[in-house]
């Protein structure tokens, strides 16, 4: 992997080396999720069941988004969304609504430098 | 080459971690995915012997991996094909329920790649040894079986040689130990004498019925083969050979240690009694003598009556028959010579097929 890559990655929280690993140094395979991850509609699922105050679709999104942050290292939005996961597992909707800027910052910066990746 | 991977089947919903999953065993392995529970169920169901594996999520559509674990416990199928959770979630409960229902192990996502492989193959590994070695064990099993069907084959081959051997010595053909067997075997096996009794005690009786008269062994050429009445010193010395048949027999370990032995030595030593405490040697009366033993009896009478032999000639069945039911050769149950009788002509078969 280049160089400048790998440093926007870690900027972001990605922890490069720890994803190659688990994709096996396949790169590919691994930028391919990684630049997928922009069109996954998990994160604007989850705001909009917060909205409604549904705890149920809340998790179930929170629970995705968690998962595939967690393949990818993305360590800064995995610690956060496992907290939400964690408050909203509980039932605590308003706890889990709280946490949800400090999220959606680090999801656009992420978004953001995904998007000078491609 | 595809064709000799092994499968493994990967069941999540999320794409990533089946991905994941998929990028670090495809190298070893054919790949099989499914989404869902329910999917991953049919494929388990269709062929669960030719899966070398399944990694399991928890949270999924339609049919949850625990749901689907609880399924798999059911049908024994845990047991065949070793089963990994794949689970974000390390509360206590899930993976307790988990390992009770029979997981081999559960790994926690996201996965460490090494971590993952090195386990997965090492159970898998586990697995193949463990399906080898019993195939091998069974393969053993078998052979034994087979040896010592051999052996006990060849051990009565032993015993019926060495009745017939003795029967020879008495100037008879040597079919009479082959006709005992068969008349007892077979009103045991198609009369209720035998109720209670299984085949293969049976068989043992038959067996036992052969070497009746090996106690023939230790009776002088001169008194054996005597042409004509014996004289009562020459009849009492015949009378042993019931007592030294069953000494034979108590003194070869491999008949002692015989299944069959009990009846064989039963059989030697009171072929000869009589229903009202009319034989010898101990005078046993009724049912002090073992049906089977009684059987031997009347057979054994009945086969000297309707053959040639060196103090008389043959008798036809109808007055063999009359002379038995008269009590010229002693007593004999009644409820025992009703059967007899009844299959009597069933039993002139042995003597027409031996002929």
């Amino acid at each position: 992997m280049d160089e400048m890559k790998r440093q926007l990655l870690l900027a972001e929280g990605v922890d490069v080396d720890e994803a190659m690993e688990r994709f096996m140094g396949n790169e590919a395979l691994m930028m391919k999720f990684l630049l997928r991850f922009p069109q996954d509609e998990n994160f604007a699922k989850l705001k909009q069941a917060m909205a409604q105050g549904d705890t149920a679709a809340a998790f179930e999104a929170a629970h995705t988004l968690k998962g595939v942050a967690g393949n990818l290292s993305m360590k800064t939005f995995f610690r956060q969304v496992s907290d939400i996961v964690e408050e909203l597992r509980s039932g605590n909707l308003a706890e889990a609504e709280a946490k949800m800027p400090d999220l959606e910052t680090v999801y656009v910066k992420t978004l953001d430098m995904l998007r000078q990746l491609a | 080459m595809e064709e000799n991977k092994e499968n493994l089947l990967i069941v999540d919903d999320e794409e990533i971690n089946r991905a994941v999953l998929a990028n670090i065993f495809s190298g070893e392995y054919h790949i099989i995915e499914a989404e869902d529970g329910m999917e991953a169920l049919e494929i388990i169901r269709s062929g669960a012997d030719s899966l070398s594996a399944v990694l399991l999520d928890v949270v999924m559509p339609r049919l949850s991996g625990i749901e689907l674990l609880r399924k798999l416990s059911q049908e024994g199928l845990t047991n065949r094909i070793p089963v990994f959770l794949v689970t974000a979630d390390s509360a206590g409960s899930t993976m307790k329920e988990a390992y009770e229902l029979g997981v081999m192990d559960v790994i926690l996502k996201p996965v460490v790649s090494y971590v993952v492989h090195r386990r997965v193959n090492s159970v898998v590994e586990l697995f193949r040894a463990r399906r080898r070695l019993g195939e091998e064990v069974e393969r053993q099993r078998d052979q034994l079986l087979l040896q010592t069907q051999k052996l006990a084959e060849m051990g009565m081959g032993m015993v019926e040689a060495l009745a017939t051997a003795i029967e020879f010595r008495s100037d008879e053909s040597g079919e009479h130990v082959h006709r005992i067997h068969d008349i007892t075997c077979h009103l045991l096996s198609s009369t209720p004498l035998g109720d209670g009794l299984s085949e293969e005690q049976i068989k043992l009786i038959g067996l036992g019925a052969v070497t009746h008269d090996v106690g023939k062994i230790s009776i002088p050429d001169a008194v054996l083969n005597k042409k004509g009445r014996l004289t009562p010193e020459e009849y009492e010395l015949m009378k042993t050979h019931t007592v030294r048949g069953a000494e034979l027999l108590s003194k070869i370990p491999q008949m002692r240690e015989h299944s069959s032995y009990q009846y064989a030595y039963d059989i030697a030593l009171h072929h000869h009694e009589r229903w009202d405490g009319g034989g010898y040697p101990d005078h046993l009366k009724g049912d002090e003598t073992p049906i089977w033993t009684q059987i031997v009896a009347l057979a054994d009478v009945y086969d000297a009556l309707v053959s040639k032999r060196c103090y008389k000639d043959a008798f036809d069945a109808e007055t063999a028959l009359t002379m038995i039911r008269e009590g010229k050769c002693g007593m004999f149950n009644p409820r025992l010579l009703d059967y007899f009788c009844r299959e009597e002509p069933a039993l002139r078969g042995y003597y027409l097929r031996n002929a």
